[in-house]
Parts: structure tokens; C-alpha cells; sequence
């Protein structure tokens, strides 16, 4: 075997260390949690060919986005608070366990409930229901939380 | 208190009358023990908030049973202890008063005619107060020996008439206190005294009583033969099962779906109509989209309304059928509701232990069974950070 040009072999560094953390992300997400973001990735490729994947950070600024279809709570934050990791608290008082799963491993695991949440909570803040694309990066954004 | 002129009706010949028991020690404790639980029953109703209920039930037992005790020593307790000495009859009462009139009454050793009617008066009216209060307690709070047997409309009758008979019971002790004032003034003798070690002087002129030895031994058994017998029966009782209360726990899908969000306001605190309405407005609820998986949504709809108020009995059941037109499905908006929490400050809605109005179970640690009764309440103290 000749020996390889050092630029590819920087190239394919690069692209290993890269995959490797990728899959390092991945890894992060329980398998639960991966099956509900898998569903979403099914269902933004079907709602949008040109789907490139989910992005946390999309997921947080929306998390934290106000909105204007609801004066009482416009913001996911609103319940959930600005910091995942807390608890939260409804409307009436009653504590919220904190949406993210490295604090709650159980949160984003059993898909209908997840739908049931999305539909109640896209209704009230936004006044619609969300994209794949808004759920597939919230969950994403919390799941590695 | 010895300067009474001979002359008088109410006069002792010799200088220094002696001072001779008159109140046993059992009436004495009697006395100052009843003054003082009916002071406490008086302060934990009237004054403090119902959350006092248990000191005054403790309160209310306590005078039952000293006015059973006296009763019995009534029976067999000595001279002046004993109704026979004190118990007159109405001609007899309208002769003393024509004396006192006239002012040649004669001083009695032990009560006079108006005095033993006192007494018996507020014996009467004492017990009354224990019945028509234990009818109240089981009818409209569900609570203690007859809440297997009153209905909650009969309950709040019951507790009016307990109201006015207390009402009725001030004012004999406002007359039976302006009595032994007028009565001390008239013989020249300090009755508060008497009734404290027991003494009065033996006056020449006196009328007394034919005396009687007592039978203390035979009143405590009487007595306790009294506690053997009603103590096992209140609490045979008190584990009947109470006429129109929710026995079952909450139906589960129900806690899991409603309770996510609020406390499972149980199913009895709002009529039917109102039930429908709110599972009717799930897609605006109080502000929320709270929709329902549809099947889940039916089993909770049939499970509310089949336990809505109009099937049950308690005291919340019936509170909470008048809706506030302008807010009809909030249970807080009602002015039953209000005028329950009229007495707390709304910080201790927003503390953090309690959160909002809405949070029942925050301070009434029987929400979940729908009985709210008033020796269930805990307001929480926010714990400083």
C-alpha cells in the first residue's frame, strides 16, 4: 500500500474527528429520545425534501422566543422557565419536572404523549399547531440538555 | 361584710358570722372549668377563623361532659350540690320575686329560687348547645357521631339553631353574672368569693336545705360507667360510613390527564352543567389549550359527571351549585369561595408553597377526597430562602 497524500489524510482526519463527534452527539440522546427525534426527521423529509437535519440551537431560540398569540403565555419559557434544567410551574401553580433530559432522562420518550404536549402548547403560545421542523429541534435542543 | 343590721331579712344576730363551706370542691372545679371551656368554645367560633374547629369541638366535649358530671352530682352530690335544693316551682319563683320587691326577702344559704333556675336553665340550654352542635357537625361538615345520619340541609339547620341557643346562652350568662352581683350587693357578701373557696356565712335568718351527705364513690362509678358506654358507642359511630360522601379515590385517567396541569378538582365540587362545559371548551380552557385524546376525553366526561355535585352530600357539593354568572366555571369566582378565603392574604396564594388560588390541595389536605372539612386545613408558611 502506497503511503497516502498527507493533505487527504488530514482531509479524512478531519472528516473522522467530525463523524466521530457527531456520533458523540448522538450517543448523548437515549435511545427513547431518538426514536421520537427519528419520527420528526421522517416527517420534516416528507413535509420538506430539502430537510438538512435538526438544530439545537434552533430549538433553544424557540424555546425562548416570545410570541404574540396569547398575552398569558407567550413563551415556552414562560412555564418551563429560561433554564431547561429547572422546574417549572403551570398557570395555576402546580410544578412542571424540568424538560431536560440529562434532569428528567424520562422526558421526550413515549411519542403520543409528546404529540399530545406539542398540540396543547403550539395551540396556547402560538396559536397553531408546529412544524416537524419546531418540534424536531425543540426536542433536539433538550435532549442534549 | 359584716355591718348587715339586725333588723334586716337578711341579717345574722352575732357580729362575726362564721364562714362555712357551702360550694364542694366538685362544684367549684365544675364551676371555674365550665367558665372556662365555654370561653374557649365562645373564642374558637366567634372570633378565631373555622380552622380553630378541633379546639372547639375539644372545647364543646369538655363542657358536655363537666354538665354531665354535674348532673350527676346534682343526683348525689351534698346539700347544696343537689337539684332538690334549689329546684323550685314557678309560684315559688314569683313569691321570691315579690319579696325581693318589697325588699324582706331572706338570703339563701345555698342558691336562692332565681339562682337553681339559672342553673337549670343553663344546664338546658348548655346541652342544647352540645345536641344541635353535633347534629350540625355530622349534617353539614360530615364529621363525629351523626354523620351517618343527618342530611346536609338538616345539618344547617342545626347550625343556626346552635347559633342562637350560644346567642341565647350569652345572654343568661350576662344575667346570670348581673345576678350575683345584685345578689352579693343585697346580702353584703362576695358570691365570686364563695365560688372560689367555697365559703359563705352562716347567717341566723338563712334559709337552707335539708342536709344530705354525698355518694362520690357511687358518682365516679355512675360516671364512668357513663365514659364505658358513650365513648366506645361515638366511636362505633364515627366509623359509619357518612350519608352522601365520596367513598371511591379518583378515577386515575382523570388524575393523570386534569391533574398534569392543576390539582384533580374533584368531581363533586361542580354540578353536571358545569362539568359539560368545561369538557365542552377544552380547546379554551381558563386561557390553555387543554385538549384530549377523544376516548380519553369521553371516560373522563362520563366519570365527572356521574359524580358531580348533585350526587353527593358534603358541604363543598352543595356550596359550589350557584355558579358566578360572569365567571361560571371557576370555582374561586364564586362568592361562596370568597367568603371562605375572605380571612387570608392574598400573598398566601402567590407564596410559593400554594402557587395560585387554584392550588386546593396546597392547604386542604383532604382536596382529593372531596370532603374539605375544616380540621384538614394547613396554610403552608413560605420557608425563607
Amino acid at each position: 500500500m502506497s503511503p497516502m497524500n498527507p493533505s487527504l489524510s488530514l482531509a479524512l482526519s478531519a472528516i473522522a474527528v467530525s463523524l466521530l463527534s457527531t456520533f458523540g452527539a448522538i450517543a448523548a440522546v437515549g435511545s427513547g429520545q431518538q426514536a421520537v427525534i427519528d419520527h420528526y426527521v421522517a416527517a420534516a423529509k416528507a413535509s420538506d425534501p430539502a430537510f438538512k437535519g435538526f438544530s439545537a440551537d434552533r430549538g433553544k431560540a424557540f424555546f425562548l422566543a416570545k410570541h404574540t398569540a396569547n398575552p398569558d403565555t407567550p413563551s415556552c419559557s414562560t412555564c418551563h422557565t429560561t433554564d431547561p434544567k429547572q422546574m417549572g410551574q403551570t398557570r395555576v401553580g402546580k410544578p412542571i419536572d424540568p424538560m431536560a433530559v440529562s434532569v428528567s432522562p424520562q422526558r421526550f420518550t413515549d411519542l403520543d404523549k409528546v404529540e399530545l404536549w406539542f398540540r396543547r402548547n403550539c395551540n396556547t403560545v402560538l396559536g397553531r399547531e408546529c412544524t416537524a421542523l419546531e418540534k424536531g429541534d425543540y426536542v433536539t435542543f433538550l435532549a442534549n440538555q | 361584710m359584716s355591718s348587715v343590721p339586725n333588723d334586716s331579712p337578711i341579717a345574722d344576730g352575732s357580729r362575726e358570722a362564721a364562714r362555712v363551706i357551702v360550694w364542694d370542691p366538685f362544684i367549684r372545679l365544675f364551676h371555674w372549668l365550665l367558665v372556662a371551656a365555654v370561653a374557649m368554645a365562645i373564642t374558637t367560633s366567634l372570633i378565631l377563623p373555622i380552622t380553630w374547629l378541633g379546639w372547639h369541638l375539644a372545647a364543646g366535649i369538655a363542657t358536655l361532659a363537666l354538665v354531665a358530671a354535674r348532673i350527676v352530682w346534682g343526683l348525689l352530690g351534698p346539700t347544696f350540690a343537689r337539684f332538690s335544693s334549689f329546684v323550685t316551682t314557678p309560684g315559688d319563683l314569683l313569691h321570691h320575686l315579690r319579696e325581693l320587691h318589697h325588699g324582706v326577702a331572706r338570703r339563701h344559704r345555698g342558691h336562692n329560687p332565681l339562682g337553681g333556675a339559672m342553673i337549670l336553665a343553663l344546664i338546658a340550654v348548655v346541652v342544647a348547645i352540645g345536641a344541635s352542635g353535633t347534629i350540625a357537625l355530622g349534617g353539614a361538615l360530615k364529621i363525629g357521631p351523626l354523620a351517618f345520619a343527618v342530611d346536609y340541609t338538616s345539618g344547617r339547620t342545626a347550625w343556626s339553631v346552635h347559633q342562637w341557643l350560644v346567642y341565647g346562652l350569652l345572654g343568661l350568662i350576662a344575667i346570670h353574672i348581673a345576678g350575683a352581683i345584685y345578689e352579693s350587693r343585697r346580702t353584703r357578701e362576695n358570691l365570686v368569693r364563695a365560688m372560689i373557696d367555697g365559703r359563705k356565712e352562716a347567717r341566723r335568718a338563712d334559709i337552707t336545705a335539708p342536709p344530705h351527705g354525698s355518694s362520690p364513690g357511687l358518682a365516679t362509678v355512675i360516671v364512668a360507667i357513663l365514659i364505658v358506654g358513650i365513648v366506645p358507642a361515638v366511636i362505633v359511630m364515627m366509623r359509619w360510613p357518612a350519608a352522601g360522601v365520596p367513598e371511591h379515590p379518583l378515577d386515575k385517567v382523570y388524575v393523570q390527564e386534569c391533574g398534569a396541569c392543576h390539582v384533580a378538582y374533584h368531581p363533586t365540587l361542580l354540578p353536571a352543567a358545569t362539568w359539560a362545559a368545561i369538557m365542552d371548551g377544552l380547546a379554551q380552557h381558563f386561557g390553555e389549550n387543554a385538549e384530549l385524546d377523544p376516548a380519553k376525553a369521553q371516560a373522563i366526561r362520563t366519570y365527572l359527571l356521574a359524580n358531580a355535585a348533585e350526587h353527593y352530600d358534603t358541604l363543598p357539593a352543595h356550596a359550589f351549585l350557584q355558579p358566578n354568572p360572569a365567571d361560571p366555571l371557576r370555582m374561586t369566582a364564586t362568592t361562596f369561595w370568597a367568603r371562605r378565603h375572605a380571612s387570608l392574604s392574598p400573598q398566601v396564594f402567590s407564596s410559593k408553597p400554594v402557587g395560585s388560588k387554584g392550588q386546593c390541595d396546597a392547604c386542604h389536605q383532604d382536596a382529593a377526597s372531596g370532603r374539605f372539612s375544616p380540621l384538614a386545613i394547613a396554610v403552608p408558611e413560605e420557608t425563607p430562602p
